[in-house]
Formats: structure tokens, C-alpha cells, sequence
């Protein structure tokens, strides 16, 4: 059977490595550090596209929209051959709003999103504080999502591994930096060696501009940290969405606050700044925060790209390399889609949702 | 060339105002920013964080640059909620200009005529620099300067869009009969629409999904940047009329005997 090596043991690689042992291949994946030690341990794992994207039904929000539907037998079997649980929250999301002038940005999100089989209520803000007691009184309204859902990313992370490893994927840890081999489209070297694969898939995150130089084509990836903290409870019902983050809660009893957006290199440290504006938005939020202070924080670098969509697929001028890397905010949600999407190129199979606007060699260099 | 943009007593070099919306993250904004040239910013009051606007997920981003901030009413559907949003603007002191934009309609983000007068009215009596979003219709326009605008920004096309100038007749006659700047504002989709408002007439524009959703907003930024000086000098040289028959570029007395 033809063999897949993947670089990167984030969330992507390893999801990636499991989807191609499950169709048979010979799968190694070298990860540089540790296995979900950057963006995806540090992710809240939101899975919650329809209040993430509230602008267009593009083939973005297409990818979100079949990875959440592949959510509930993807856990499964990820619990099953790594004989873990991990927390899979299916209880809704409720938007808040503070303004009137946000009611016509929520229907029109509704309206378009009701095309795509979304069910999604609004709600006034007696009725959102009924769902949600803690909810603050200036909760002008809410859009209450029932499917959105949340998953303990480090949890999923660690069954991933696994999973991976108890289907057979050779999984190789601390393997240092990794680059392509000139001149040869199958192999990659690390200071541990040179590693072979028939298909080299590149799920290298935040990380991944560094392909440039051996791909020769833009690959404009970049990372923006992420800030979070934790406080422990109190107990949320839902996730809360608000135009300034979110608040979700954990059955571990934390309440994780999140997340910043910040422009600083590949810079993981916490900020007061960062920390201190969770902290104030928070308590606007949920006044019951107001004597609380956060006893985790932490950051994860989000891998960006210049427009917004992730790039996954096939190299047209180097066939045997792959990349799955860009998703940004979305990582954990579109685990599933990606490892089936970049399986399908590897099979040459049809794909079940259109992804042109993912091909990595879209960018021009100008 | 000394040809600046003048609202309300203050000069801007650049005539682009730019919408700080739907850009891909903060990084990819603020360099689009820089690379337009932009000195007047609009965003939605709505969406913004008014008690600490530095705090806010948007604005805390622009840093230490000062821009003109034109905060926007979007989401008012009518003219009294245009004024409270507008009121709650000038209150946390990020500026005491507004672009009044009331829409009933959720699916095309039309401009309400008759409230956007009425807010208009009351807005600039109230001391407000009031640049109403509207749509292209040149007596509408007409009477929201009457009404006390310091500029009026007709709409080339719905919001997003990118269909560009539906009606380049209307956008001509507006910015020949007003005395205050015309801003084509929505629906420009690329830098050759934003160089066809600037021939029509017009003293500036206002993007955003046209560089926020562009596969590379930081050139295309620049590229309207370019677009708008190209145009504006077309617009101040003086076109050509437009002929049916050619006319020879060597004329006969030219060539050599």
C-alpha cells in the first residue's frame, strides 16, 4: 500500500493521518516539538461556524457547514479506537446583542443561513436571560443556534493520538524542523533523517510560510495569537457569543473566556492587556464575573492567511505534496472535512464540497 | 498637486474612505489600511465596544495612528434609532461625525429616503458632521444638503455587492449640482469602478468589501489608491468628447512631402 507522510502533529496532521491508516495507507507523521502543542492544545474548541461567519454562504462557510455535520461519527470513532472519552458539548449557542441597530445584522444572518437548513430562534432579552440566567440585563437580544457545539480540544487532541497510534500511524515526535528535500518530491529531511513518503501532506499551521522557498509559489500564512483564560465556573448553559469574544463552560467546571487577536510574531507570552480586556468584557457579559478573577491564561497562535480561507489540497506542479494549513479560527471544527478532503486528493476521489477556493497556489506573488 | 478633500473645516490628502468590516484578521486590516492611504475610517457603532472603545476587538488594532473616525449608523431602521446610535457615538468621544445609514430592508441594505432626511436634519441641527448614506436619486440628494449634510454619499450599487456604478448618469448629475463632497459609498467592486466614480465627478469614495474580501486586500487597497488618483486626474484634465468616426492622431499635415 502507497505510504503518506505528514509533517505536523497539530490537530490537522494528526486527523489527516488518521483518516489515510483508516483507508488503508502506510501513515508516518513527524512533528517537530510535541504532538497539539501549539494552536490546536490551546484552541477552545468552538464548533460553531454560524455564529463565526455571519456575512456570506460561501464555499468557506460550505466547509464549516459538512465538518459539523461530520462532527458527531468523527468523535466516535475517535473515541472508540482510542478508548477515551473527551467532553463533546452539543448545547447551542446563543448570540447576544447589545444594540437594536444589531436585530437587522441578526436576521439577515438568519434569513441566509435558513437557506442552508440552519435553525436558528431569536430571541428578546427577557427570553435570552430565561435560557441563560446570567446573561447581564443589557442583553438587548440573542440568536439562540441549537446546533453549535464545543469540544475539550486538549481531550480530542490526545485521542487523536491515540487513535493514530492504536490504527497503526508512526507517529515521531521532537523530530526538529523539517524542509523538502531539493529535487526530490517524496522526501523530507529533519535532523533525525530523511523521511519518505508516495504523498507528503505539509500540516505544518502558523508555520507553514517556510514552504515557500522549496515550493516556489506565495504562501501567505502568518500567525495571530490568541489570548484565553479560564475562571472556575460559574456554570454556563450555552456558549455566548458577543461582537467582543466568547464565553463557554467546560465540565471540568471552567469557564473559558476568549479569545484576542493579536498581531505578534510568533511571540506564545500572555498580556496583561490582552488579559485585562477579557476580563472587562466578560463582566459586561456575565455580571456574576465581577468578583471573579481568572486562575488559567494562556495563548496558542491562530495560523492566518491574506484572504481568510485555509488552503488545503494538491500542489499541481509538485503532485506528490499536499498542504493542509491556514484555518485560523476554525482548526478544531474543520478537522474532520480537511483529513477527508485531503484523503479524496490522495484517492483521487470526488469531493463532497467544493474547494477550489482552498487550492494552495491560488496567491500570486505580487 | 495641491488638490485636498475638504469636510468640516478639515483637509485629507487622501480621498478614500475605507470600512473597517470583514477583513480576514487584524494583520491583513491594518496593513490594508497603510497601503490605501486612508485617513478617514468607518465602522459600524453597533459592533463596537462604546464603553472602551480601545478595549474594542476592531479599533484597538488602528493603535497610535490618528485617522478621522466616520462611525456608521447601519442597523437603524428608522431615523430615531439613526439618532441614539449617533448620540451614544459622539458620548464615548470617538467622533462627532456620523454616516447616517437606516435600511428596513434586510436582504438589499437599501437606504430608507425619508428617514435618512429626517435624521440627517436633525443630526446636523444637533451639531453632528453628518455624511448620510443614500441612494442615487440627484433630488434626494439635493435636499439632504439642503438638510445640513457635510457631504452626501450616494450608493453605486447595494451594499457588498461589487456590481459597481448601476447608474453612472445619476452619479454624474449629484456630484455636478452639489456644493458639498460627493462620496460614492457601496457597491464598488474594483479599482476600475472606484476610477469610473472619480471620473463621473465625484470628491471620493468609500470601500470595504472590495479590499476586506479581495484574495489579496493589501494590493488591492494599493491598487485603489492608484485607481482614485488616476481617475480624479482624468475628471480635472477633461475627457475627450466621444466621437462616432475616427479621427487620425497624425493629421495630414504631418507627414512629410
Amino acid at each position: 500500500m502507497a505510504s503518506v507522510l505528514i509533517v505536523g502533529g497539530g490537530v490537522i496532521g494528526l486527523s489527516i493521518a488518521y483518516e489515510c491508516r483508516s483507508r488503508g495507507f502506510e501513515v508516518t507523521v513527524i512533528e517537530s516539538r510535541e504532538c497539539g502543542g501549539q494552536a490546536s492544545g490551546a484552541a477552545a474548541g468552538m464548533l460553531a461556524p454560524y455564529s463565526e461567519i455571519t456575512e456570506d454562504p460561501d464555499d468557506f462557510f460550505m466547509l464549516c457547514q459538512k465538518s459539523l455535520e461530520l462532527y458527531p461519527d468523527w468523535v466516535n470513532k475517535v473515541m472508540q479506537f482510542s478508548d477515551e472519552t473527551f467532553e463533546y458539548s452539543r448545547n447551542g449557542s446563543l448570540y447576544a446583542i447589545y444594540h437594536e441597530a444589531d436585530l437587522l445584522s441578526i436576521e439577515s444572518k438568519q434569513r441566509w443561513q435558513r437557506e442552508y437548513g440552519i435553525e436558528s430562534f431569536i430571541l428578546t432579552g427577557d427570553e435570552a436571560r430565561e435560557r441563560e440566567p446570567l446573561l447581564s440585563e443589557d442583553t438587548y437580544a440573542a440568536l439562540w443556534c441549537p446546533e453549535e457545539s464545543h469540544i475539550y480540544a486538549p481531550g480530542y487532541v490526545a485521542a487523536l493520538i491515540d487513535a493514530c497510534r492504536n490504527s497503526g500511524v508512526n507517529i515521531l515526535e521532537h523530530a526538529g524542523e523539517a524542509d523538502l528535500v531539493s529535487g526530490n518530491d517524496r522526501q523530507v529531511k529533519t535532523d533525525k533523517g530523511i523521511f519518505e513518503g508516495d504523498h507528503i501532506v505539509l500540516a505544518t499551521g502558523a508555520w507553514s510560510r517556510n514552504w515557500e522557498r522549496e515550493l516556489k509559489c506565495s504562501i501567505p500564512v502568518f500567525p495571530i495569537r490568541g489570548q484565553i483564560c479560564a475562571y472556575k465556573g460559574p456554570e454556563l448553559r450555552h456558549i455566548v457569543f458577543t461582537s467582543q469574544g466568547y464565553l463557554v463552560g467546560k465540565d471540568n467546571g471552567t469557564l473559558i473566556a476568549g479569545a484576542s487577536e493579536d498581531i505578534a510574531g510568533f511571540d506564545t507570552s500572555v498580556t496583561s492587556h490582552g488579559i485585562n480586556r477579557l476580563e472587562s468584557w466578560s463582566k459586561h457579559v456575565l455580571p456574576d464575573l465581577k468578583s471573579e478573577r481568572p486562575f488559567h491564561k494562556w495563548a496558542g497562535l491562530r495560523p492566518a492567511t491574506q484572504d481568510g480561507f485555509p488552503l488545503i489540497g494538491k500542489m499541481t506542479q509538485k503532485p506528490s505534496v499536499f498542504i493542509a494549513a491556514g484555518h485560523y479560527r476554525n482548526g478544531i471544527l474543520l478537522s474532520p472535512v480537511t483529513a477527508k478532503i485531503i484523503a479524496n486528493e490522495i484517492e483521487q476521489l470526488p469531493q463532497e464540497v467544493p474547494i477550489e477556493s482552498f487550492r494552495p497556489e491560488r496567491f500570486q506573488l505580487v | 498637486m495641491n488638490d485636498v478633500l475638504a469636510i468640516d473645516g478639515k483637509q485629507f490628502h487622501s480621498r478614500l474612505f475605507l470600512g473597517t468590516g470583514r477583513y480576514p484578521n487584524p494583520f491583513v486590516q491594518n496593513q490594508a489600511i497603510e497601503a490605501s492611504g486612508a485617513e478617514v475610517l468607518t465602522f459600524a457603532i453597533r459592533r463596537v465596544n462604546l464603553s472602551s472603545p480601545d478595549e474594542d476587538a476592531i479599533l484597538q488594532h488602528l493603535g497610535d495612528k490618528t485617522f478621522q473616525y466616520l462611525p456608521n449608523t447601519s442597523g437603524a431602521k428608522t431615523a430615531e434609532e439613526a439618532i441614539r446610535i449617533a448620540n451614544l457615538a459622539r458620548a464615548s468621544g470617538l467622533s462627532n461625525w456620523i454616516k447616517v445609514e437606516v435600511s428596513r430592508d434586510d436582504k438589499t441594505l437599501l437606504p430608507d429616503p425619508i428617514e435618512t432626511v429626517k435624521a440627517t436634519e436633525i443630526l446636523a441641527e444637533d451639531g453632528f458632521v453628518v455624511l448620510p448614506y443614500t441612494s442615487d436619486d440627484p433630488a434626494l440628494c439635493y435636499r439632504l444638503q439642503e438638510a445640513g449634510a457635510a457631504a452626501v454619499m450616494p450608493g453605486g450599487s447595494p451594499i457588498g455587492t461589487g456590481l459597481g456604478i448601476l447608474n453612472p448618469y445619476n452619479i454624474e448629475l449629484i456630484s455636478e449640482q452639489l456644493t458639498v463632497p460627493v462620496i460614492v459609498d457601496a457597491g464598488l467592486g474594483s479599482a476600475a469602478d472606484v476610477t469610473k466614480a472619480m471620473e463621473l465627478g465625484a470628491d471620493g469614495v468609500l470601500l470595504n468589501t472590495a479590499i476586506a474580501k479581495a484574495r489579496n486586500p493589501v494590493k488591492m487597497a494599493e491598487a485603489v489608491k492608484h485607481a482614485i488618483q488616476a481617475g480624479r486626474l482624468s475628471y480635472l484634465s477633461g475627457r475627450i468628447p466621444k466621437k462616432k468616426y475616427a479621427t487620425a492622431s497624425s493629421t495630414i499635415d504631418f507627414i512629410s512631402k
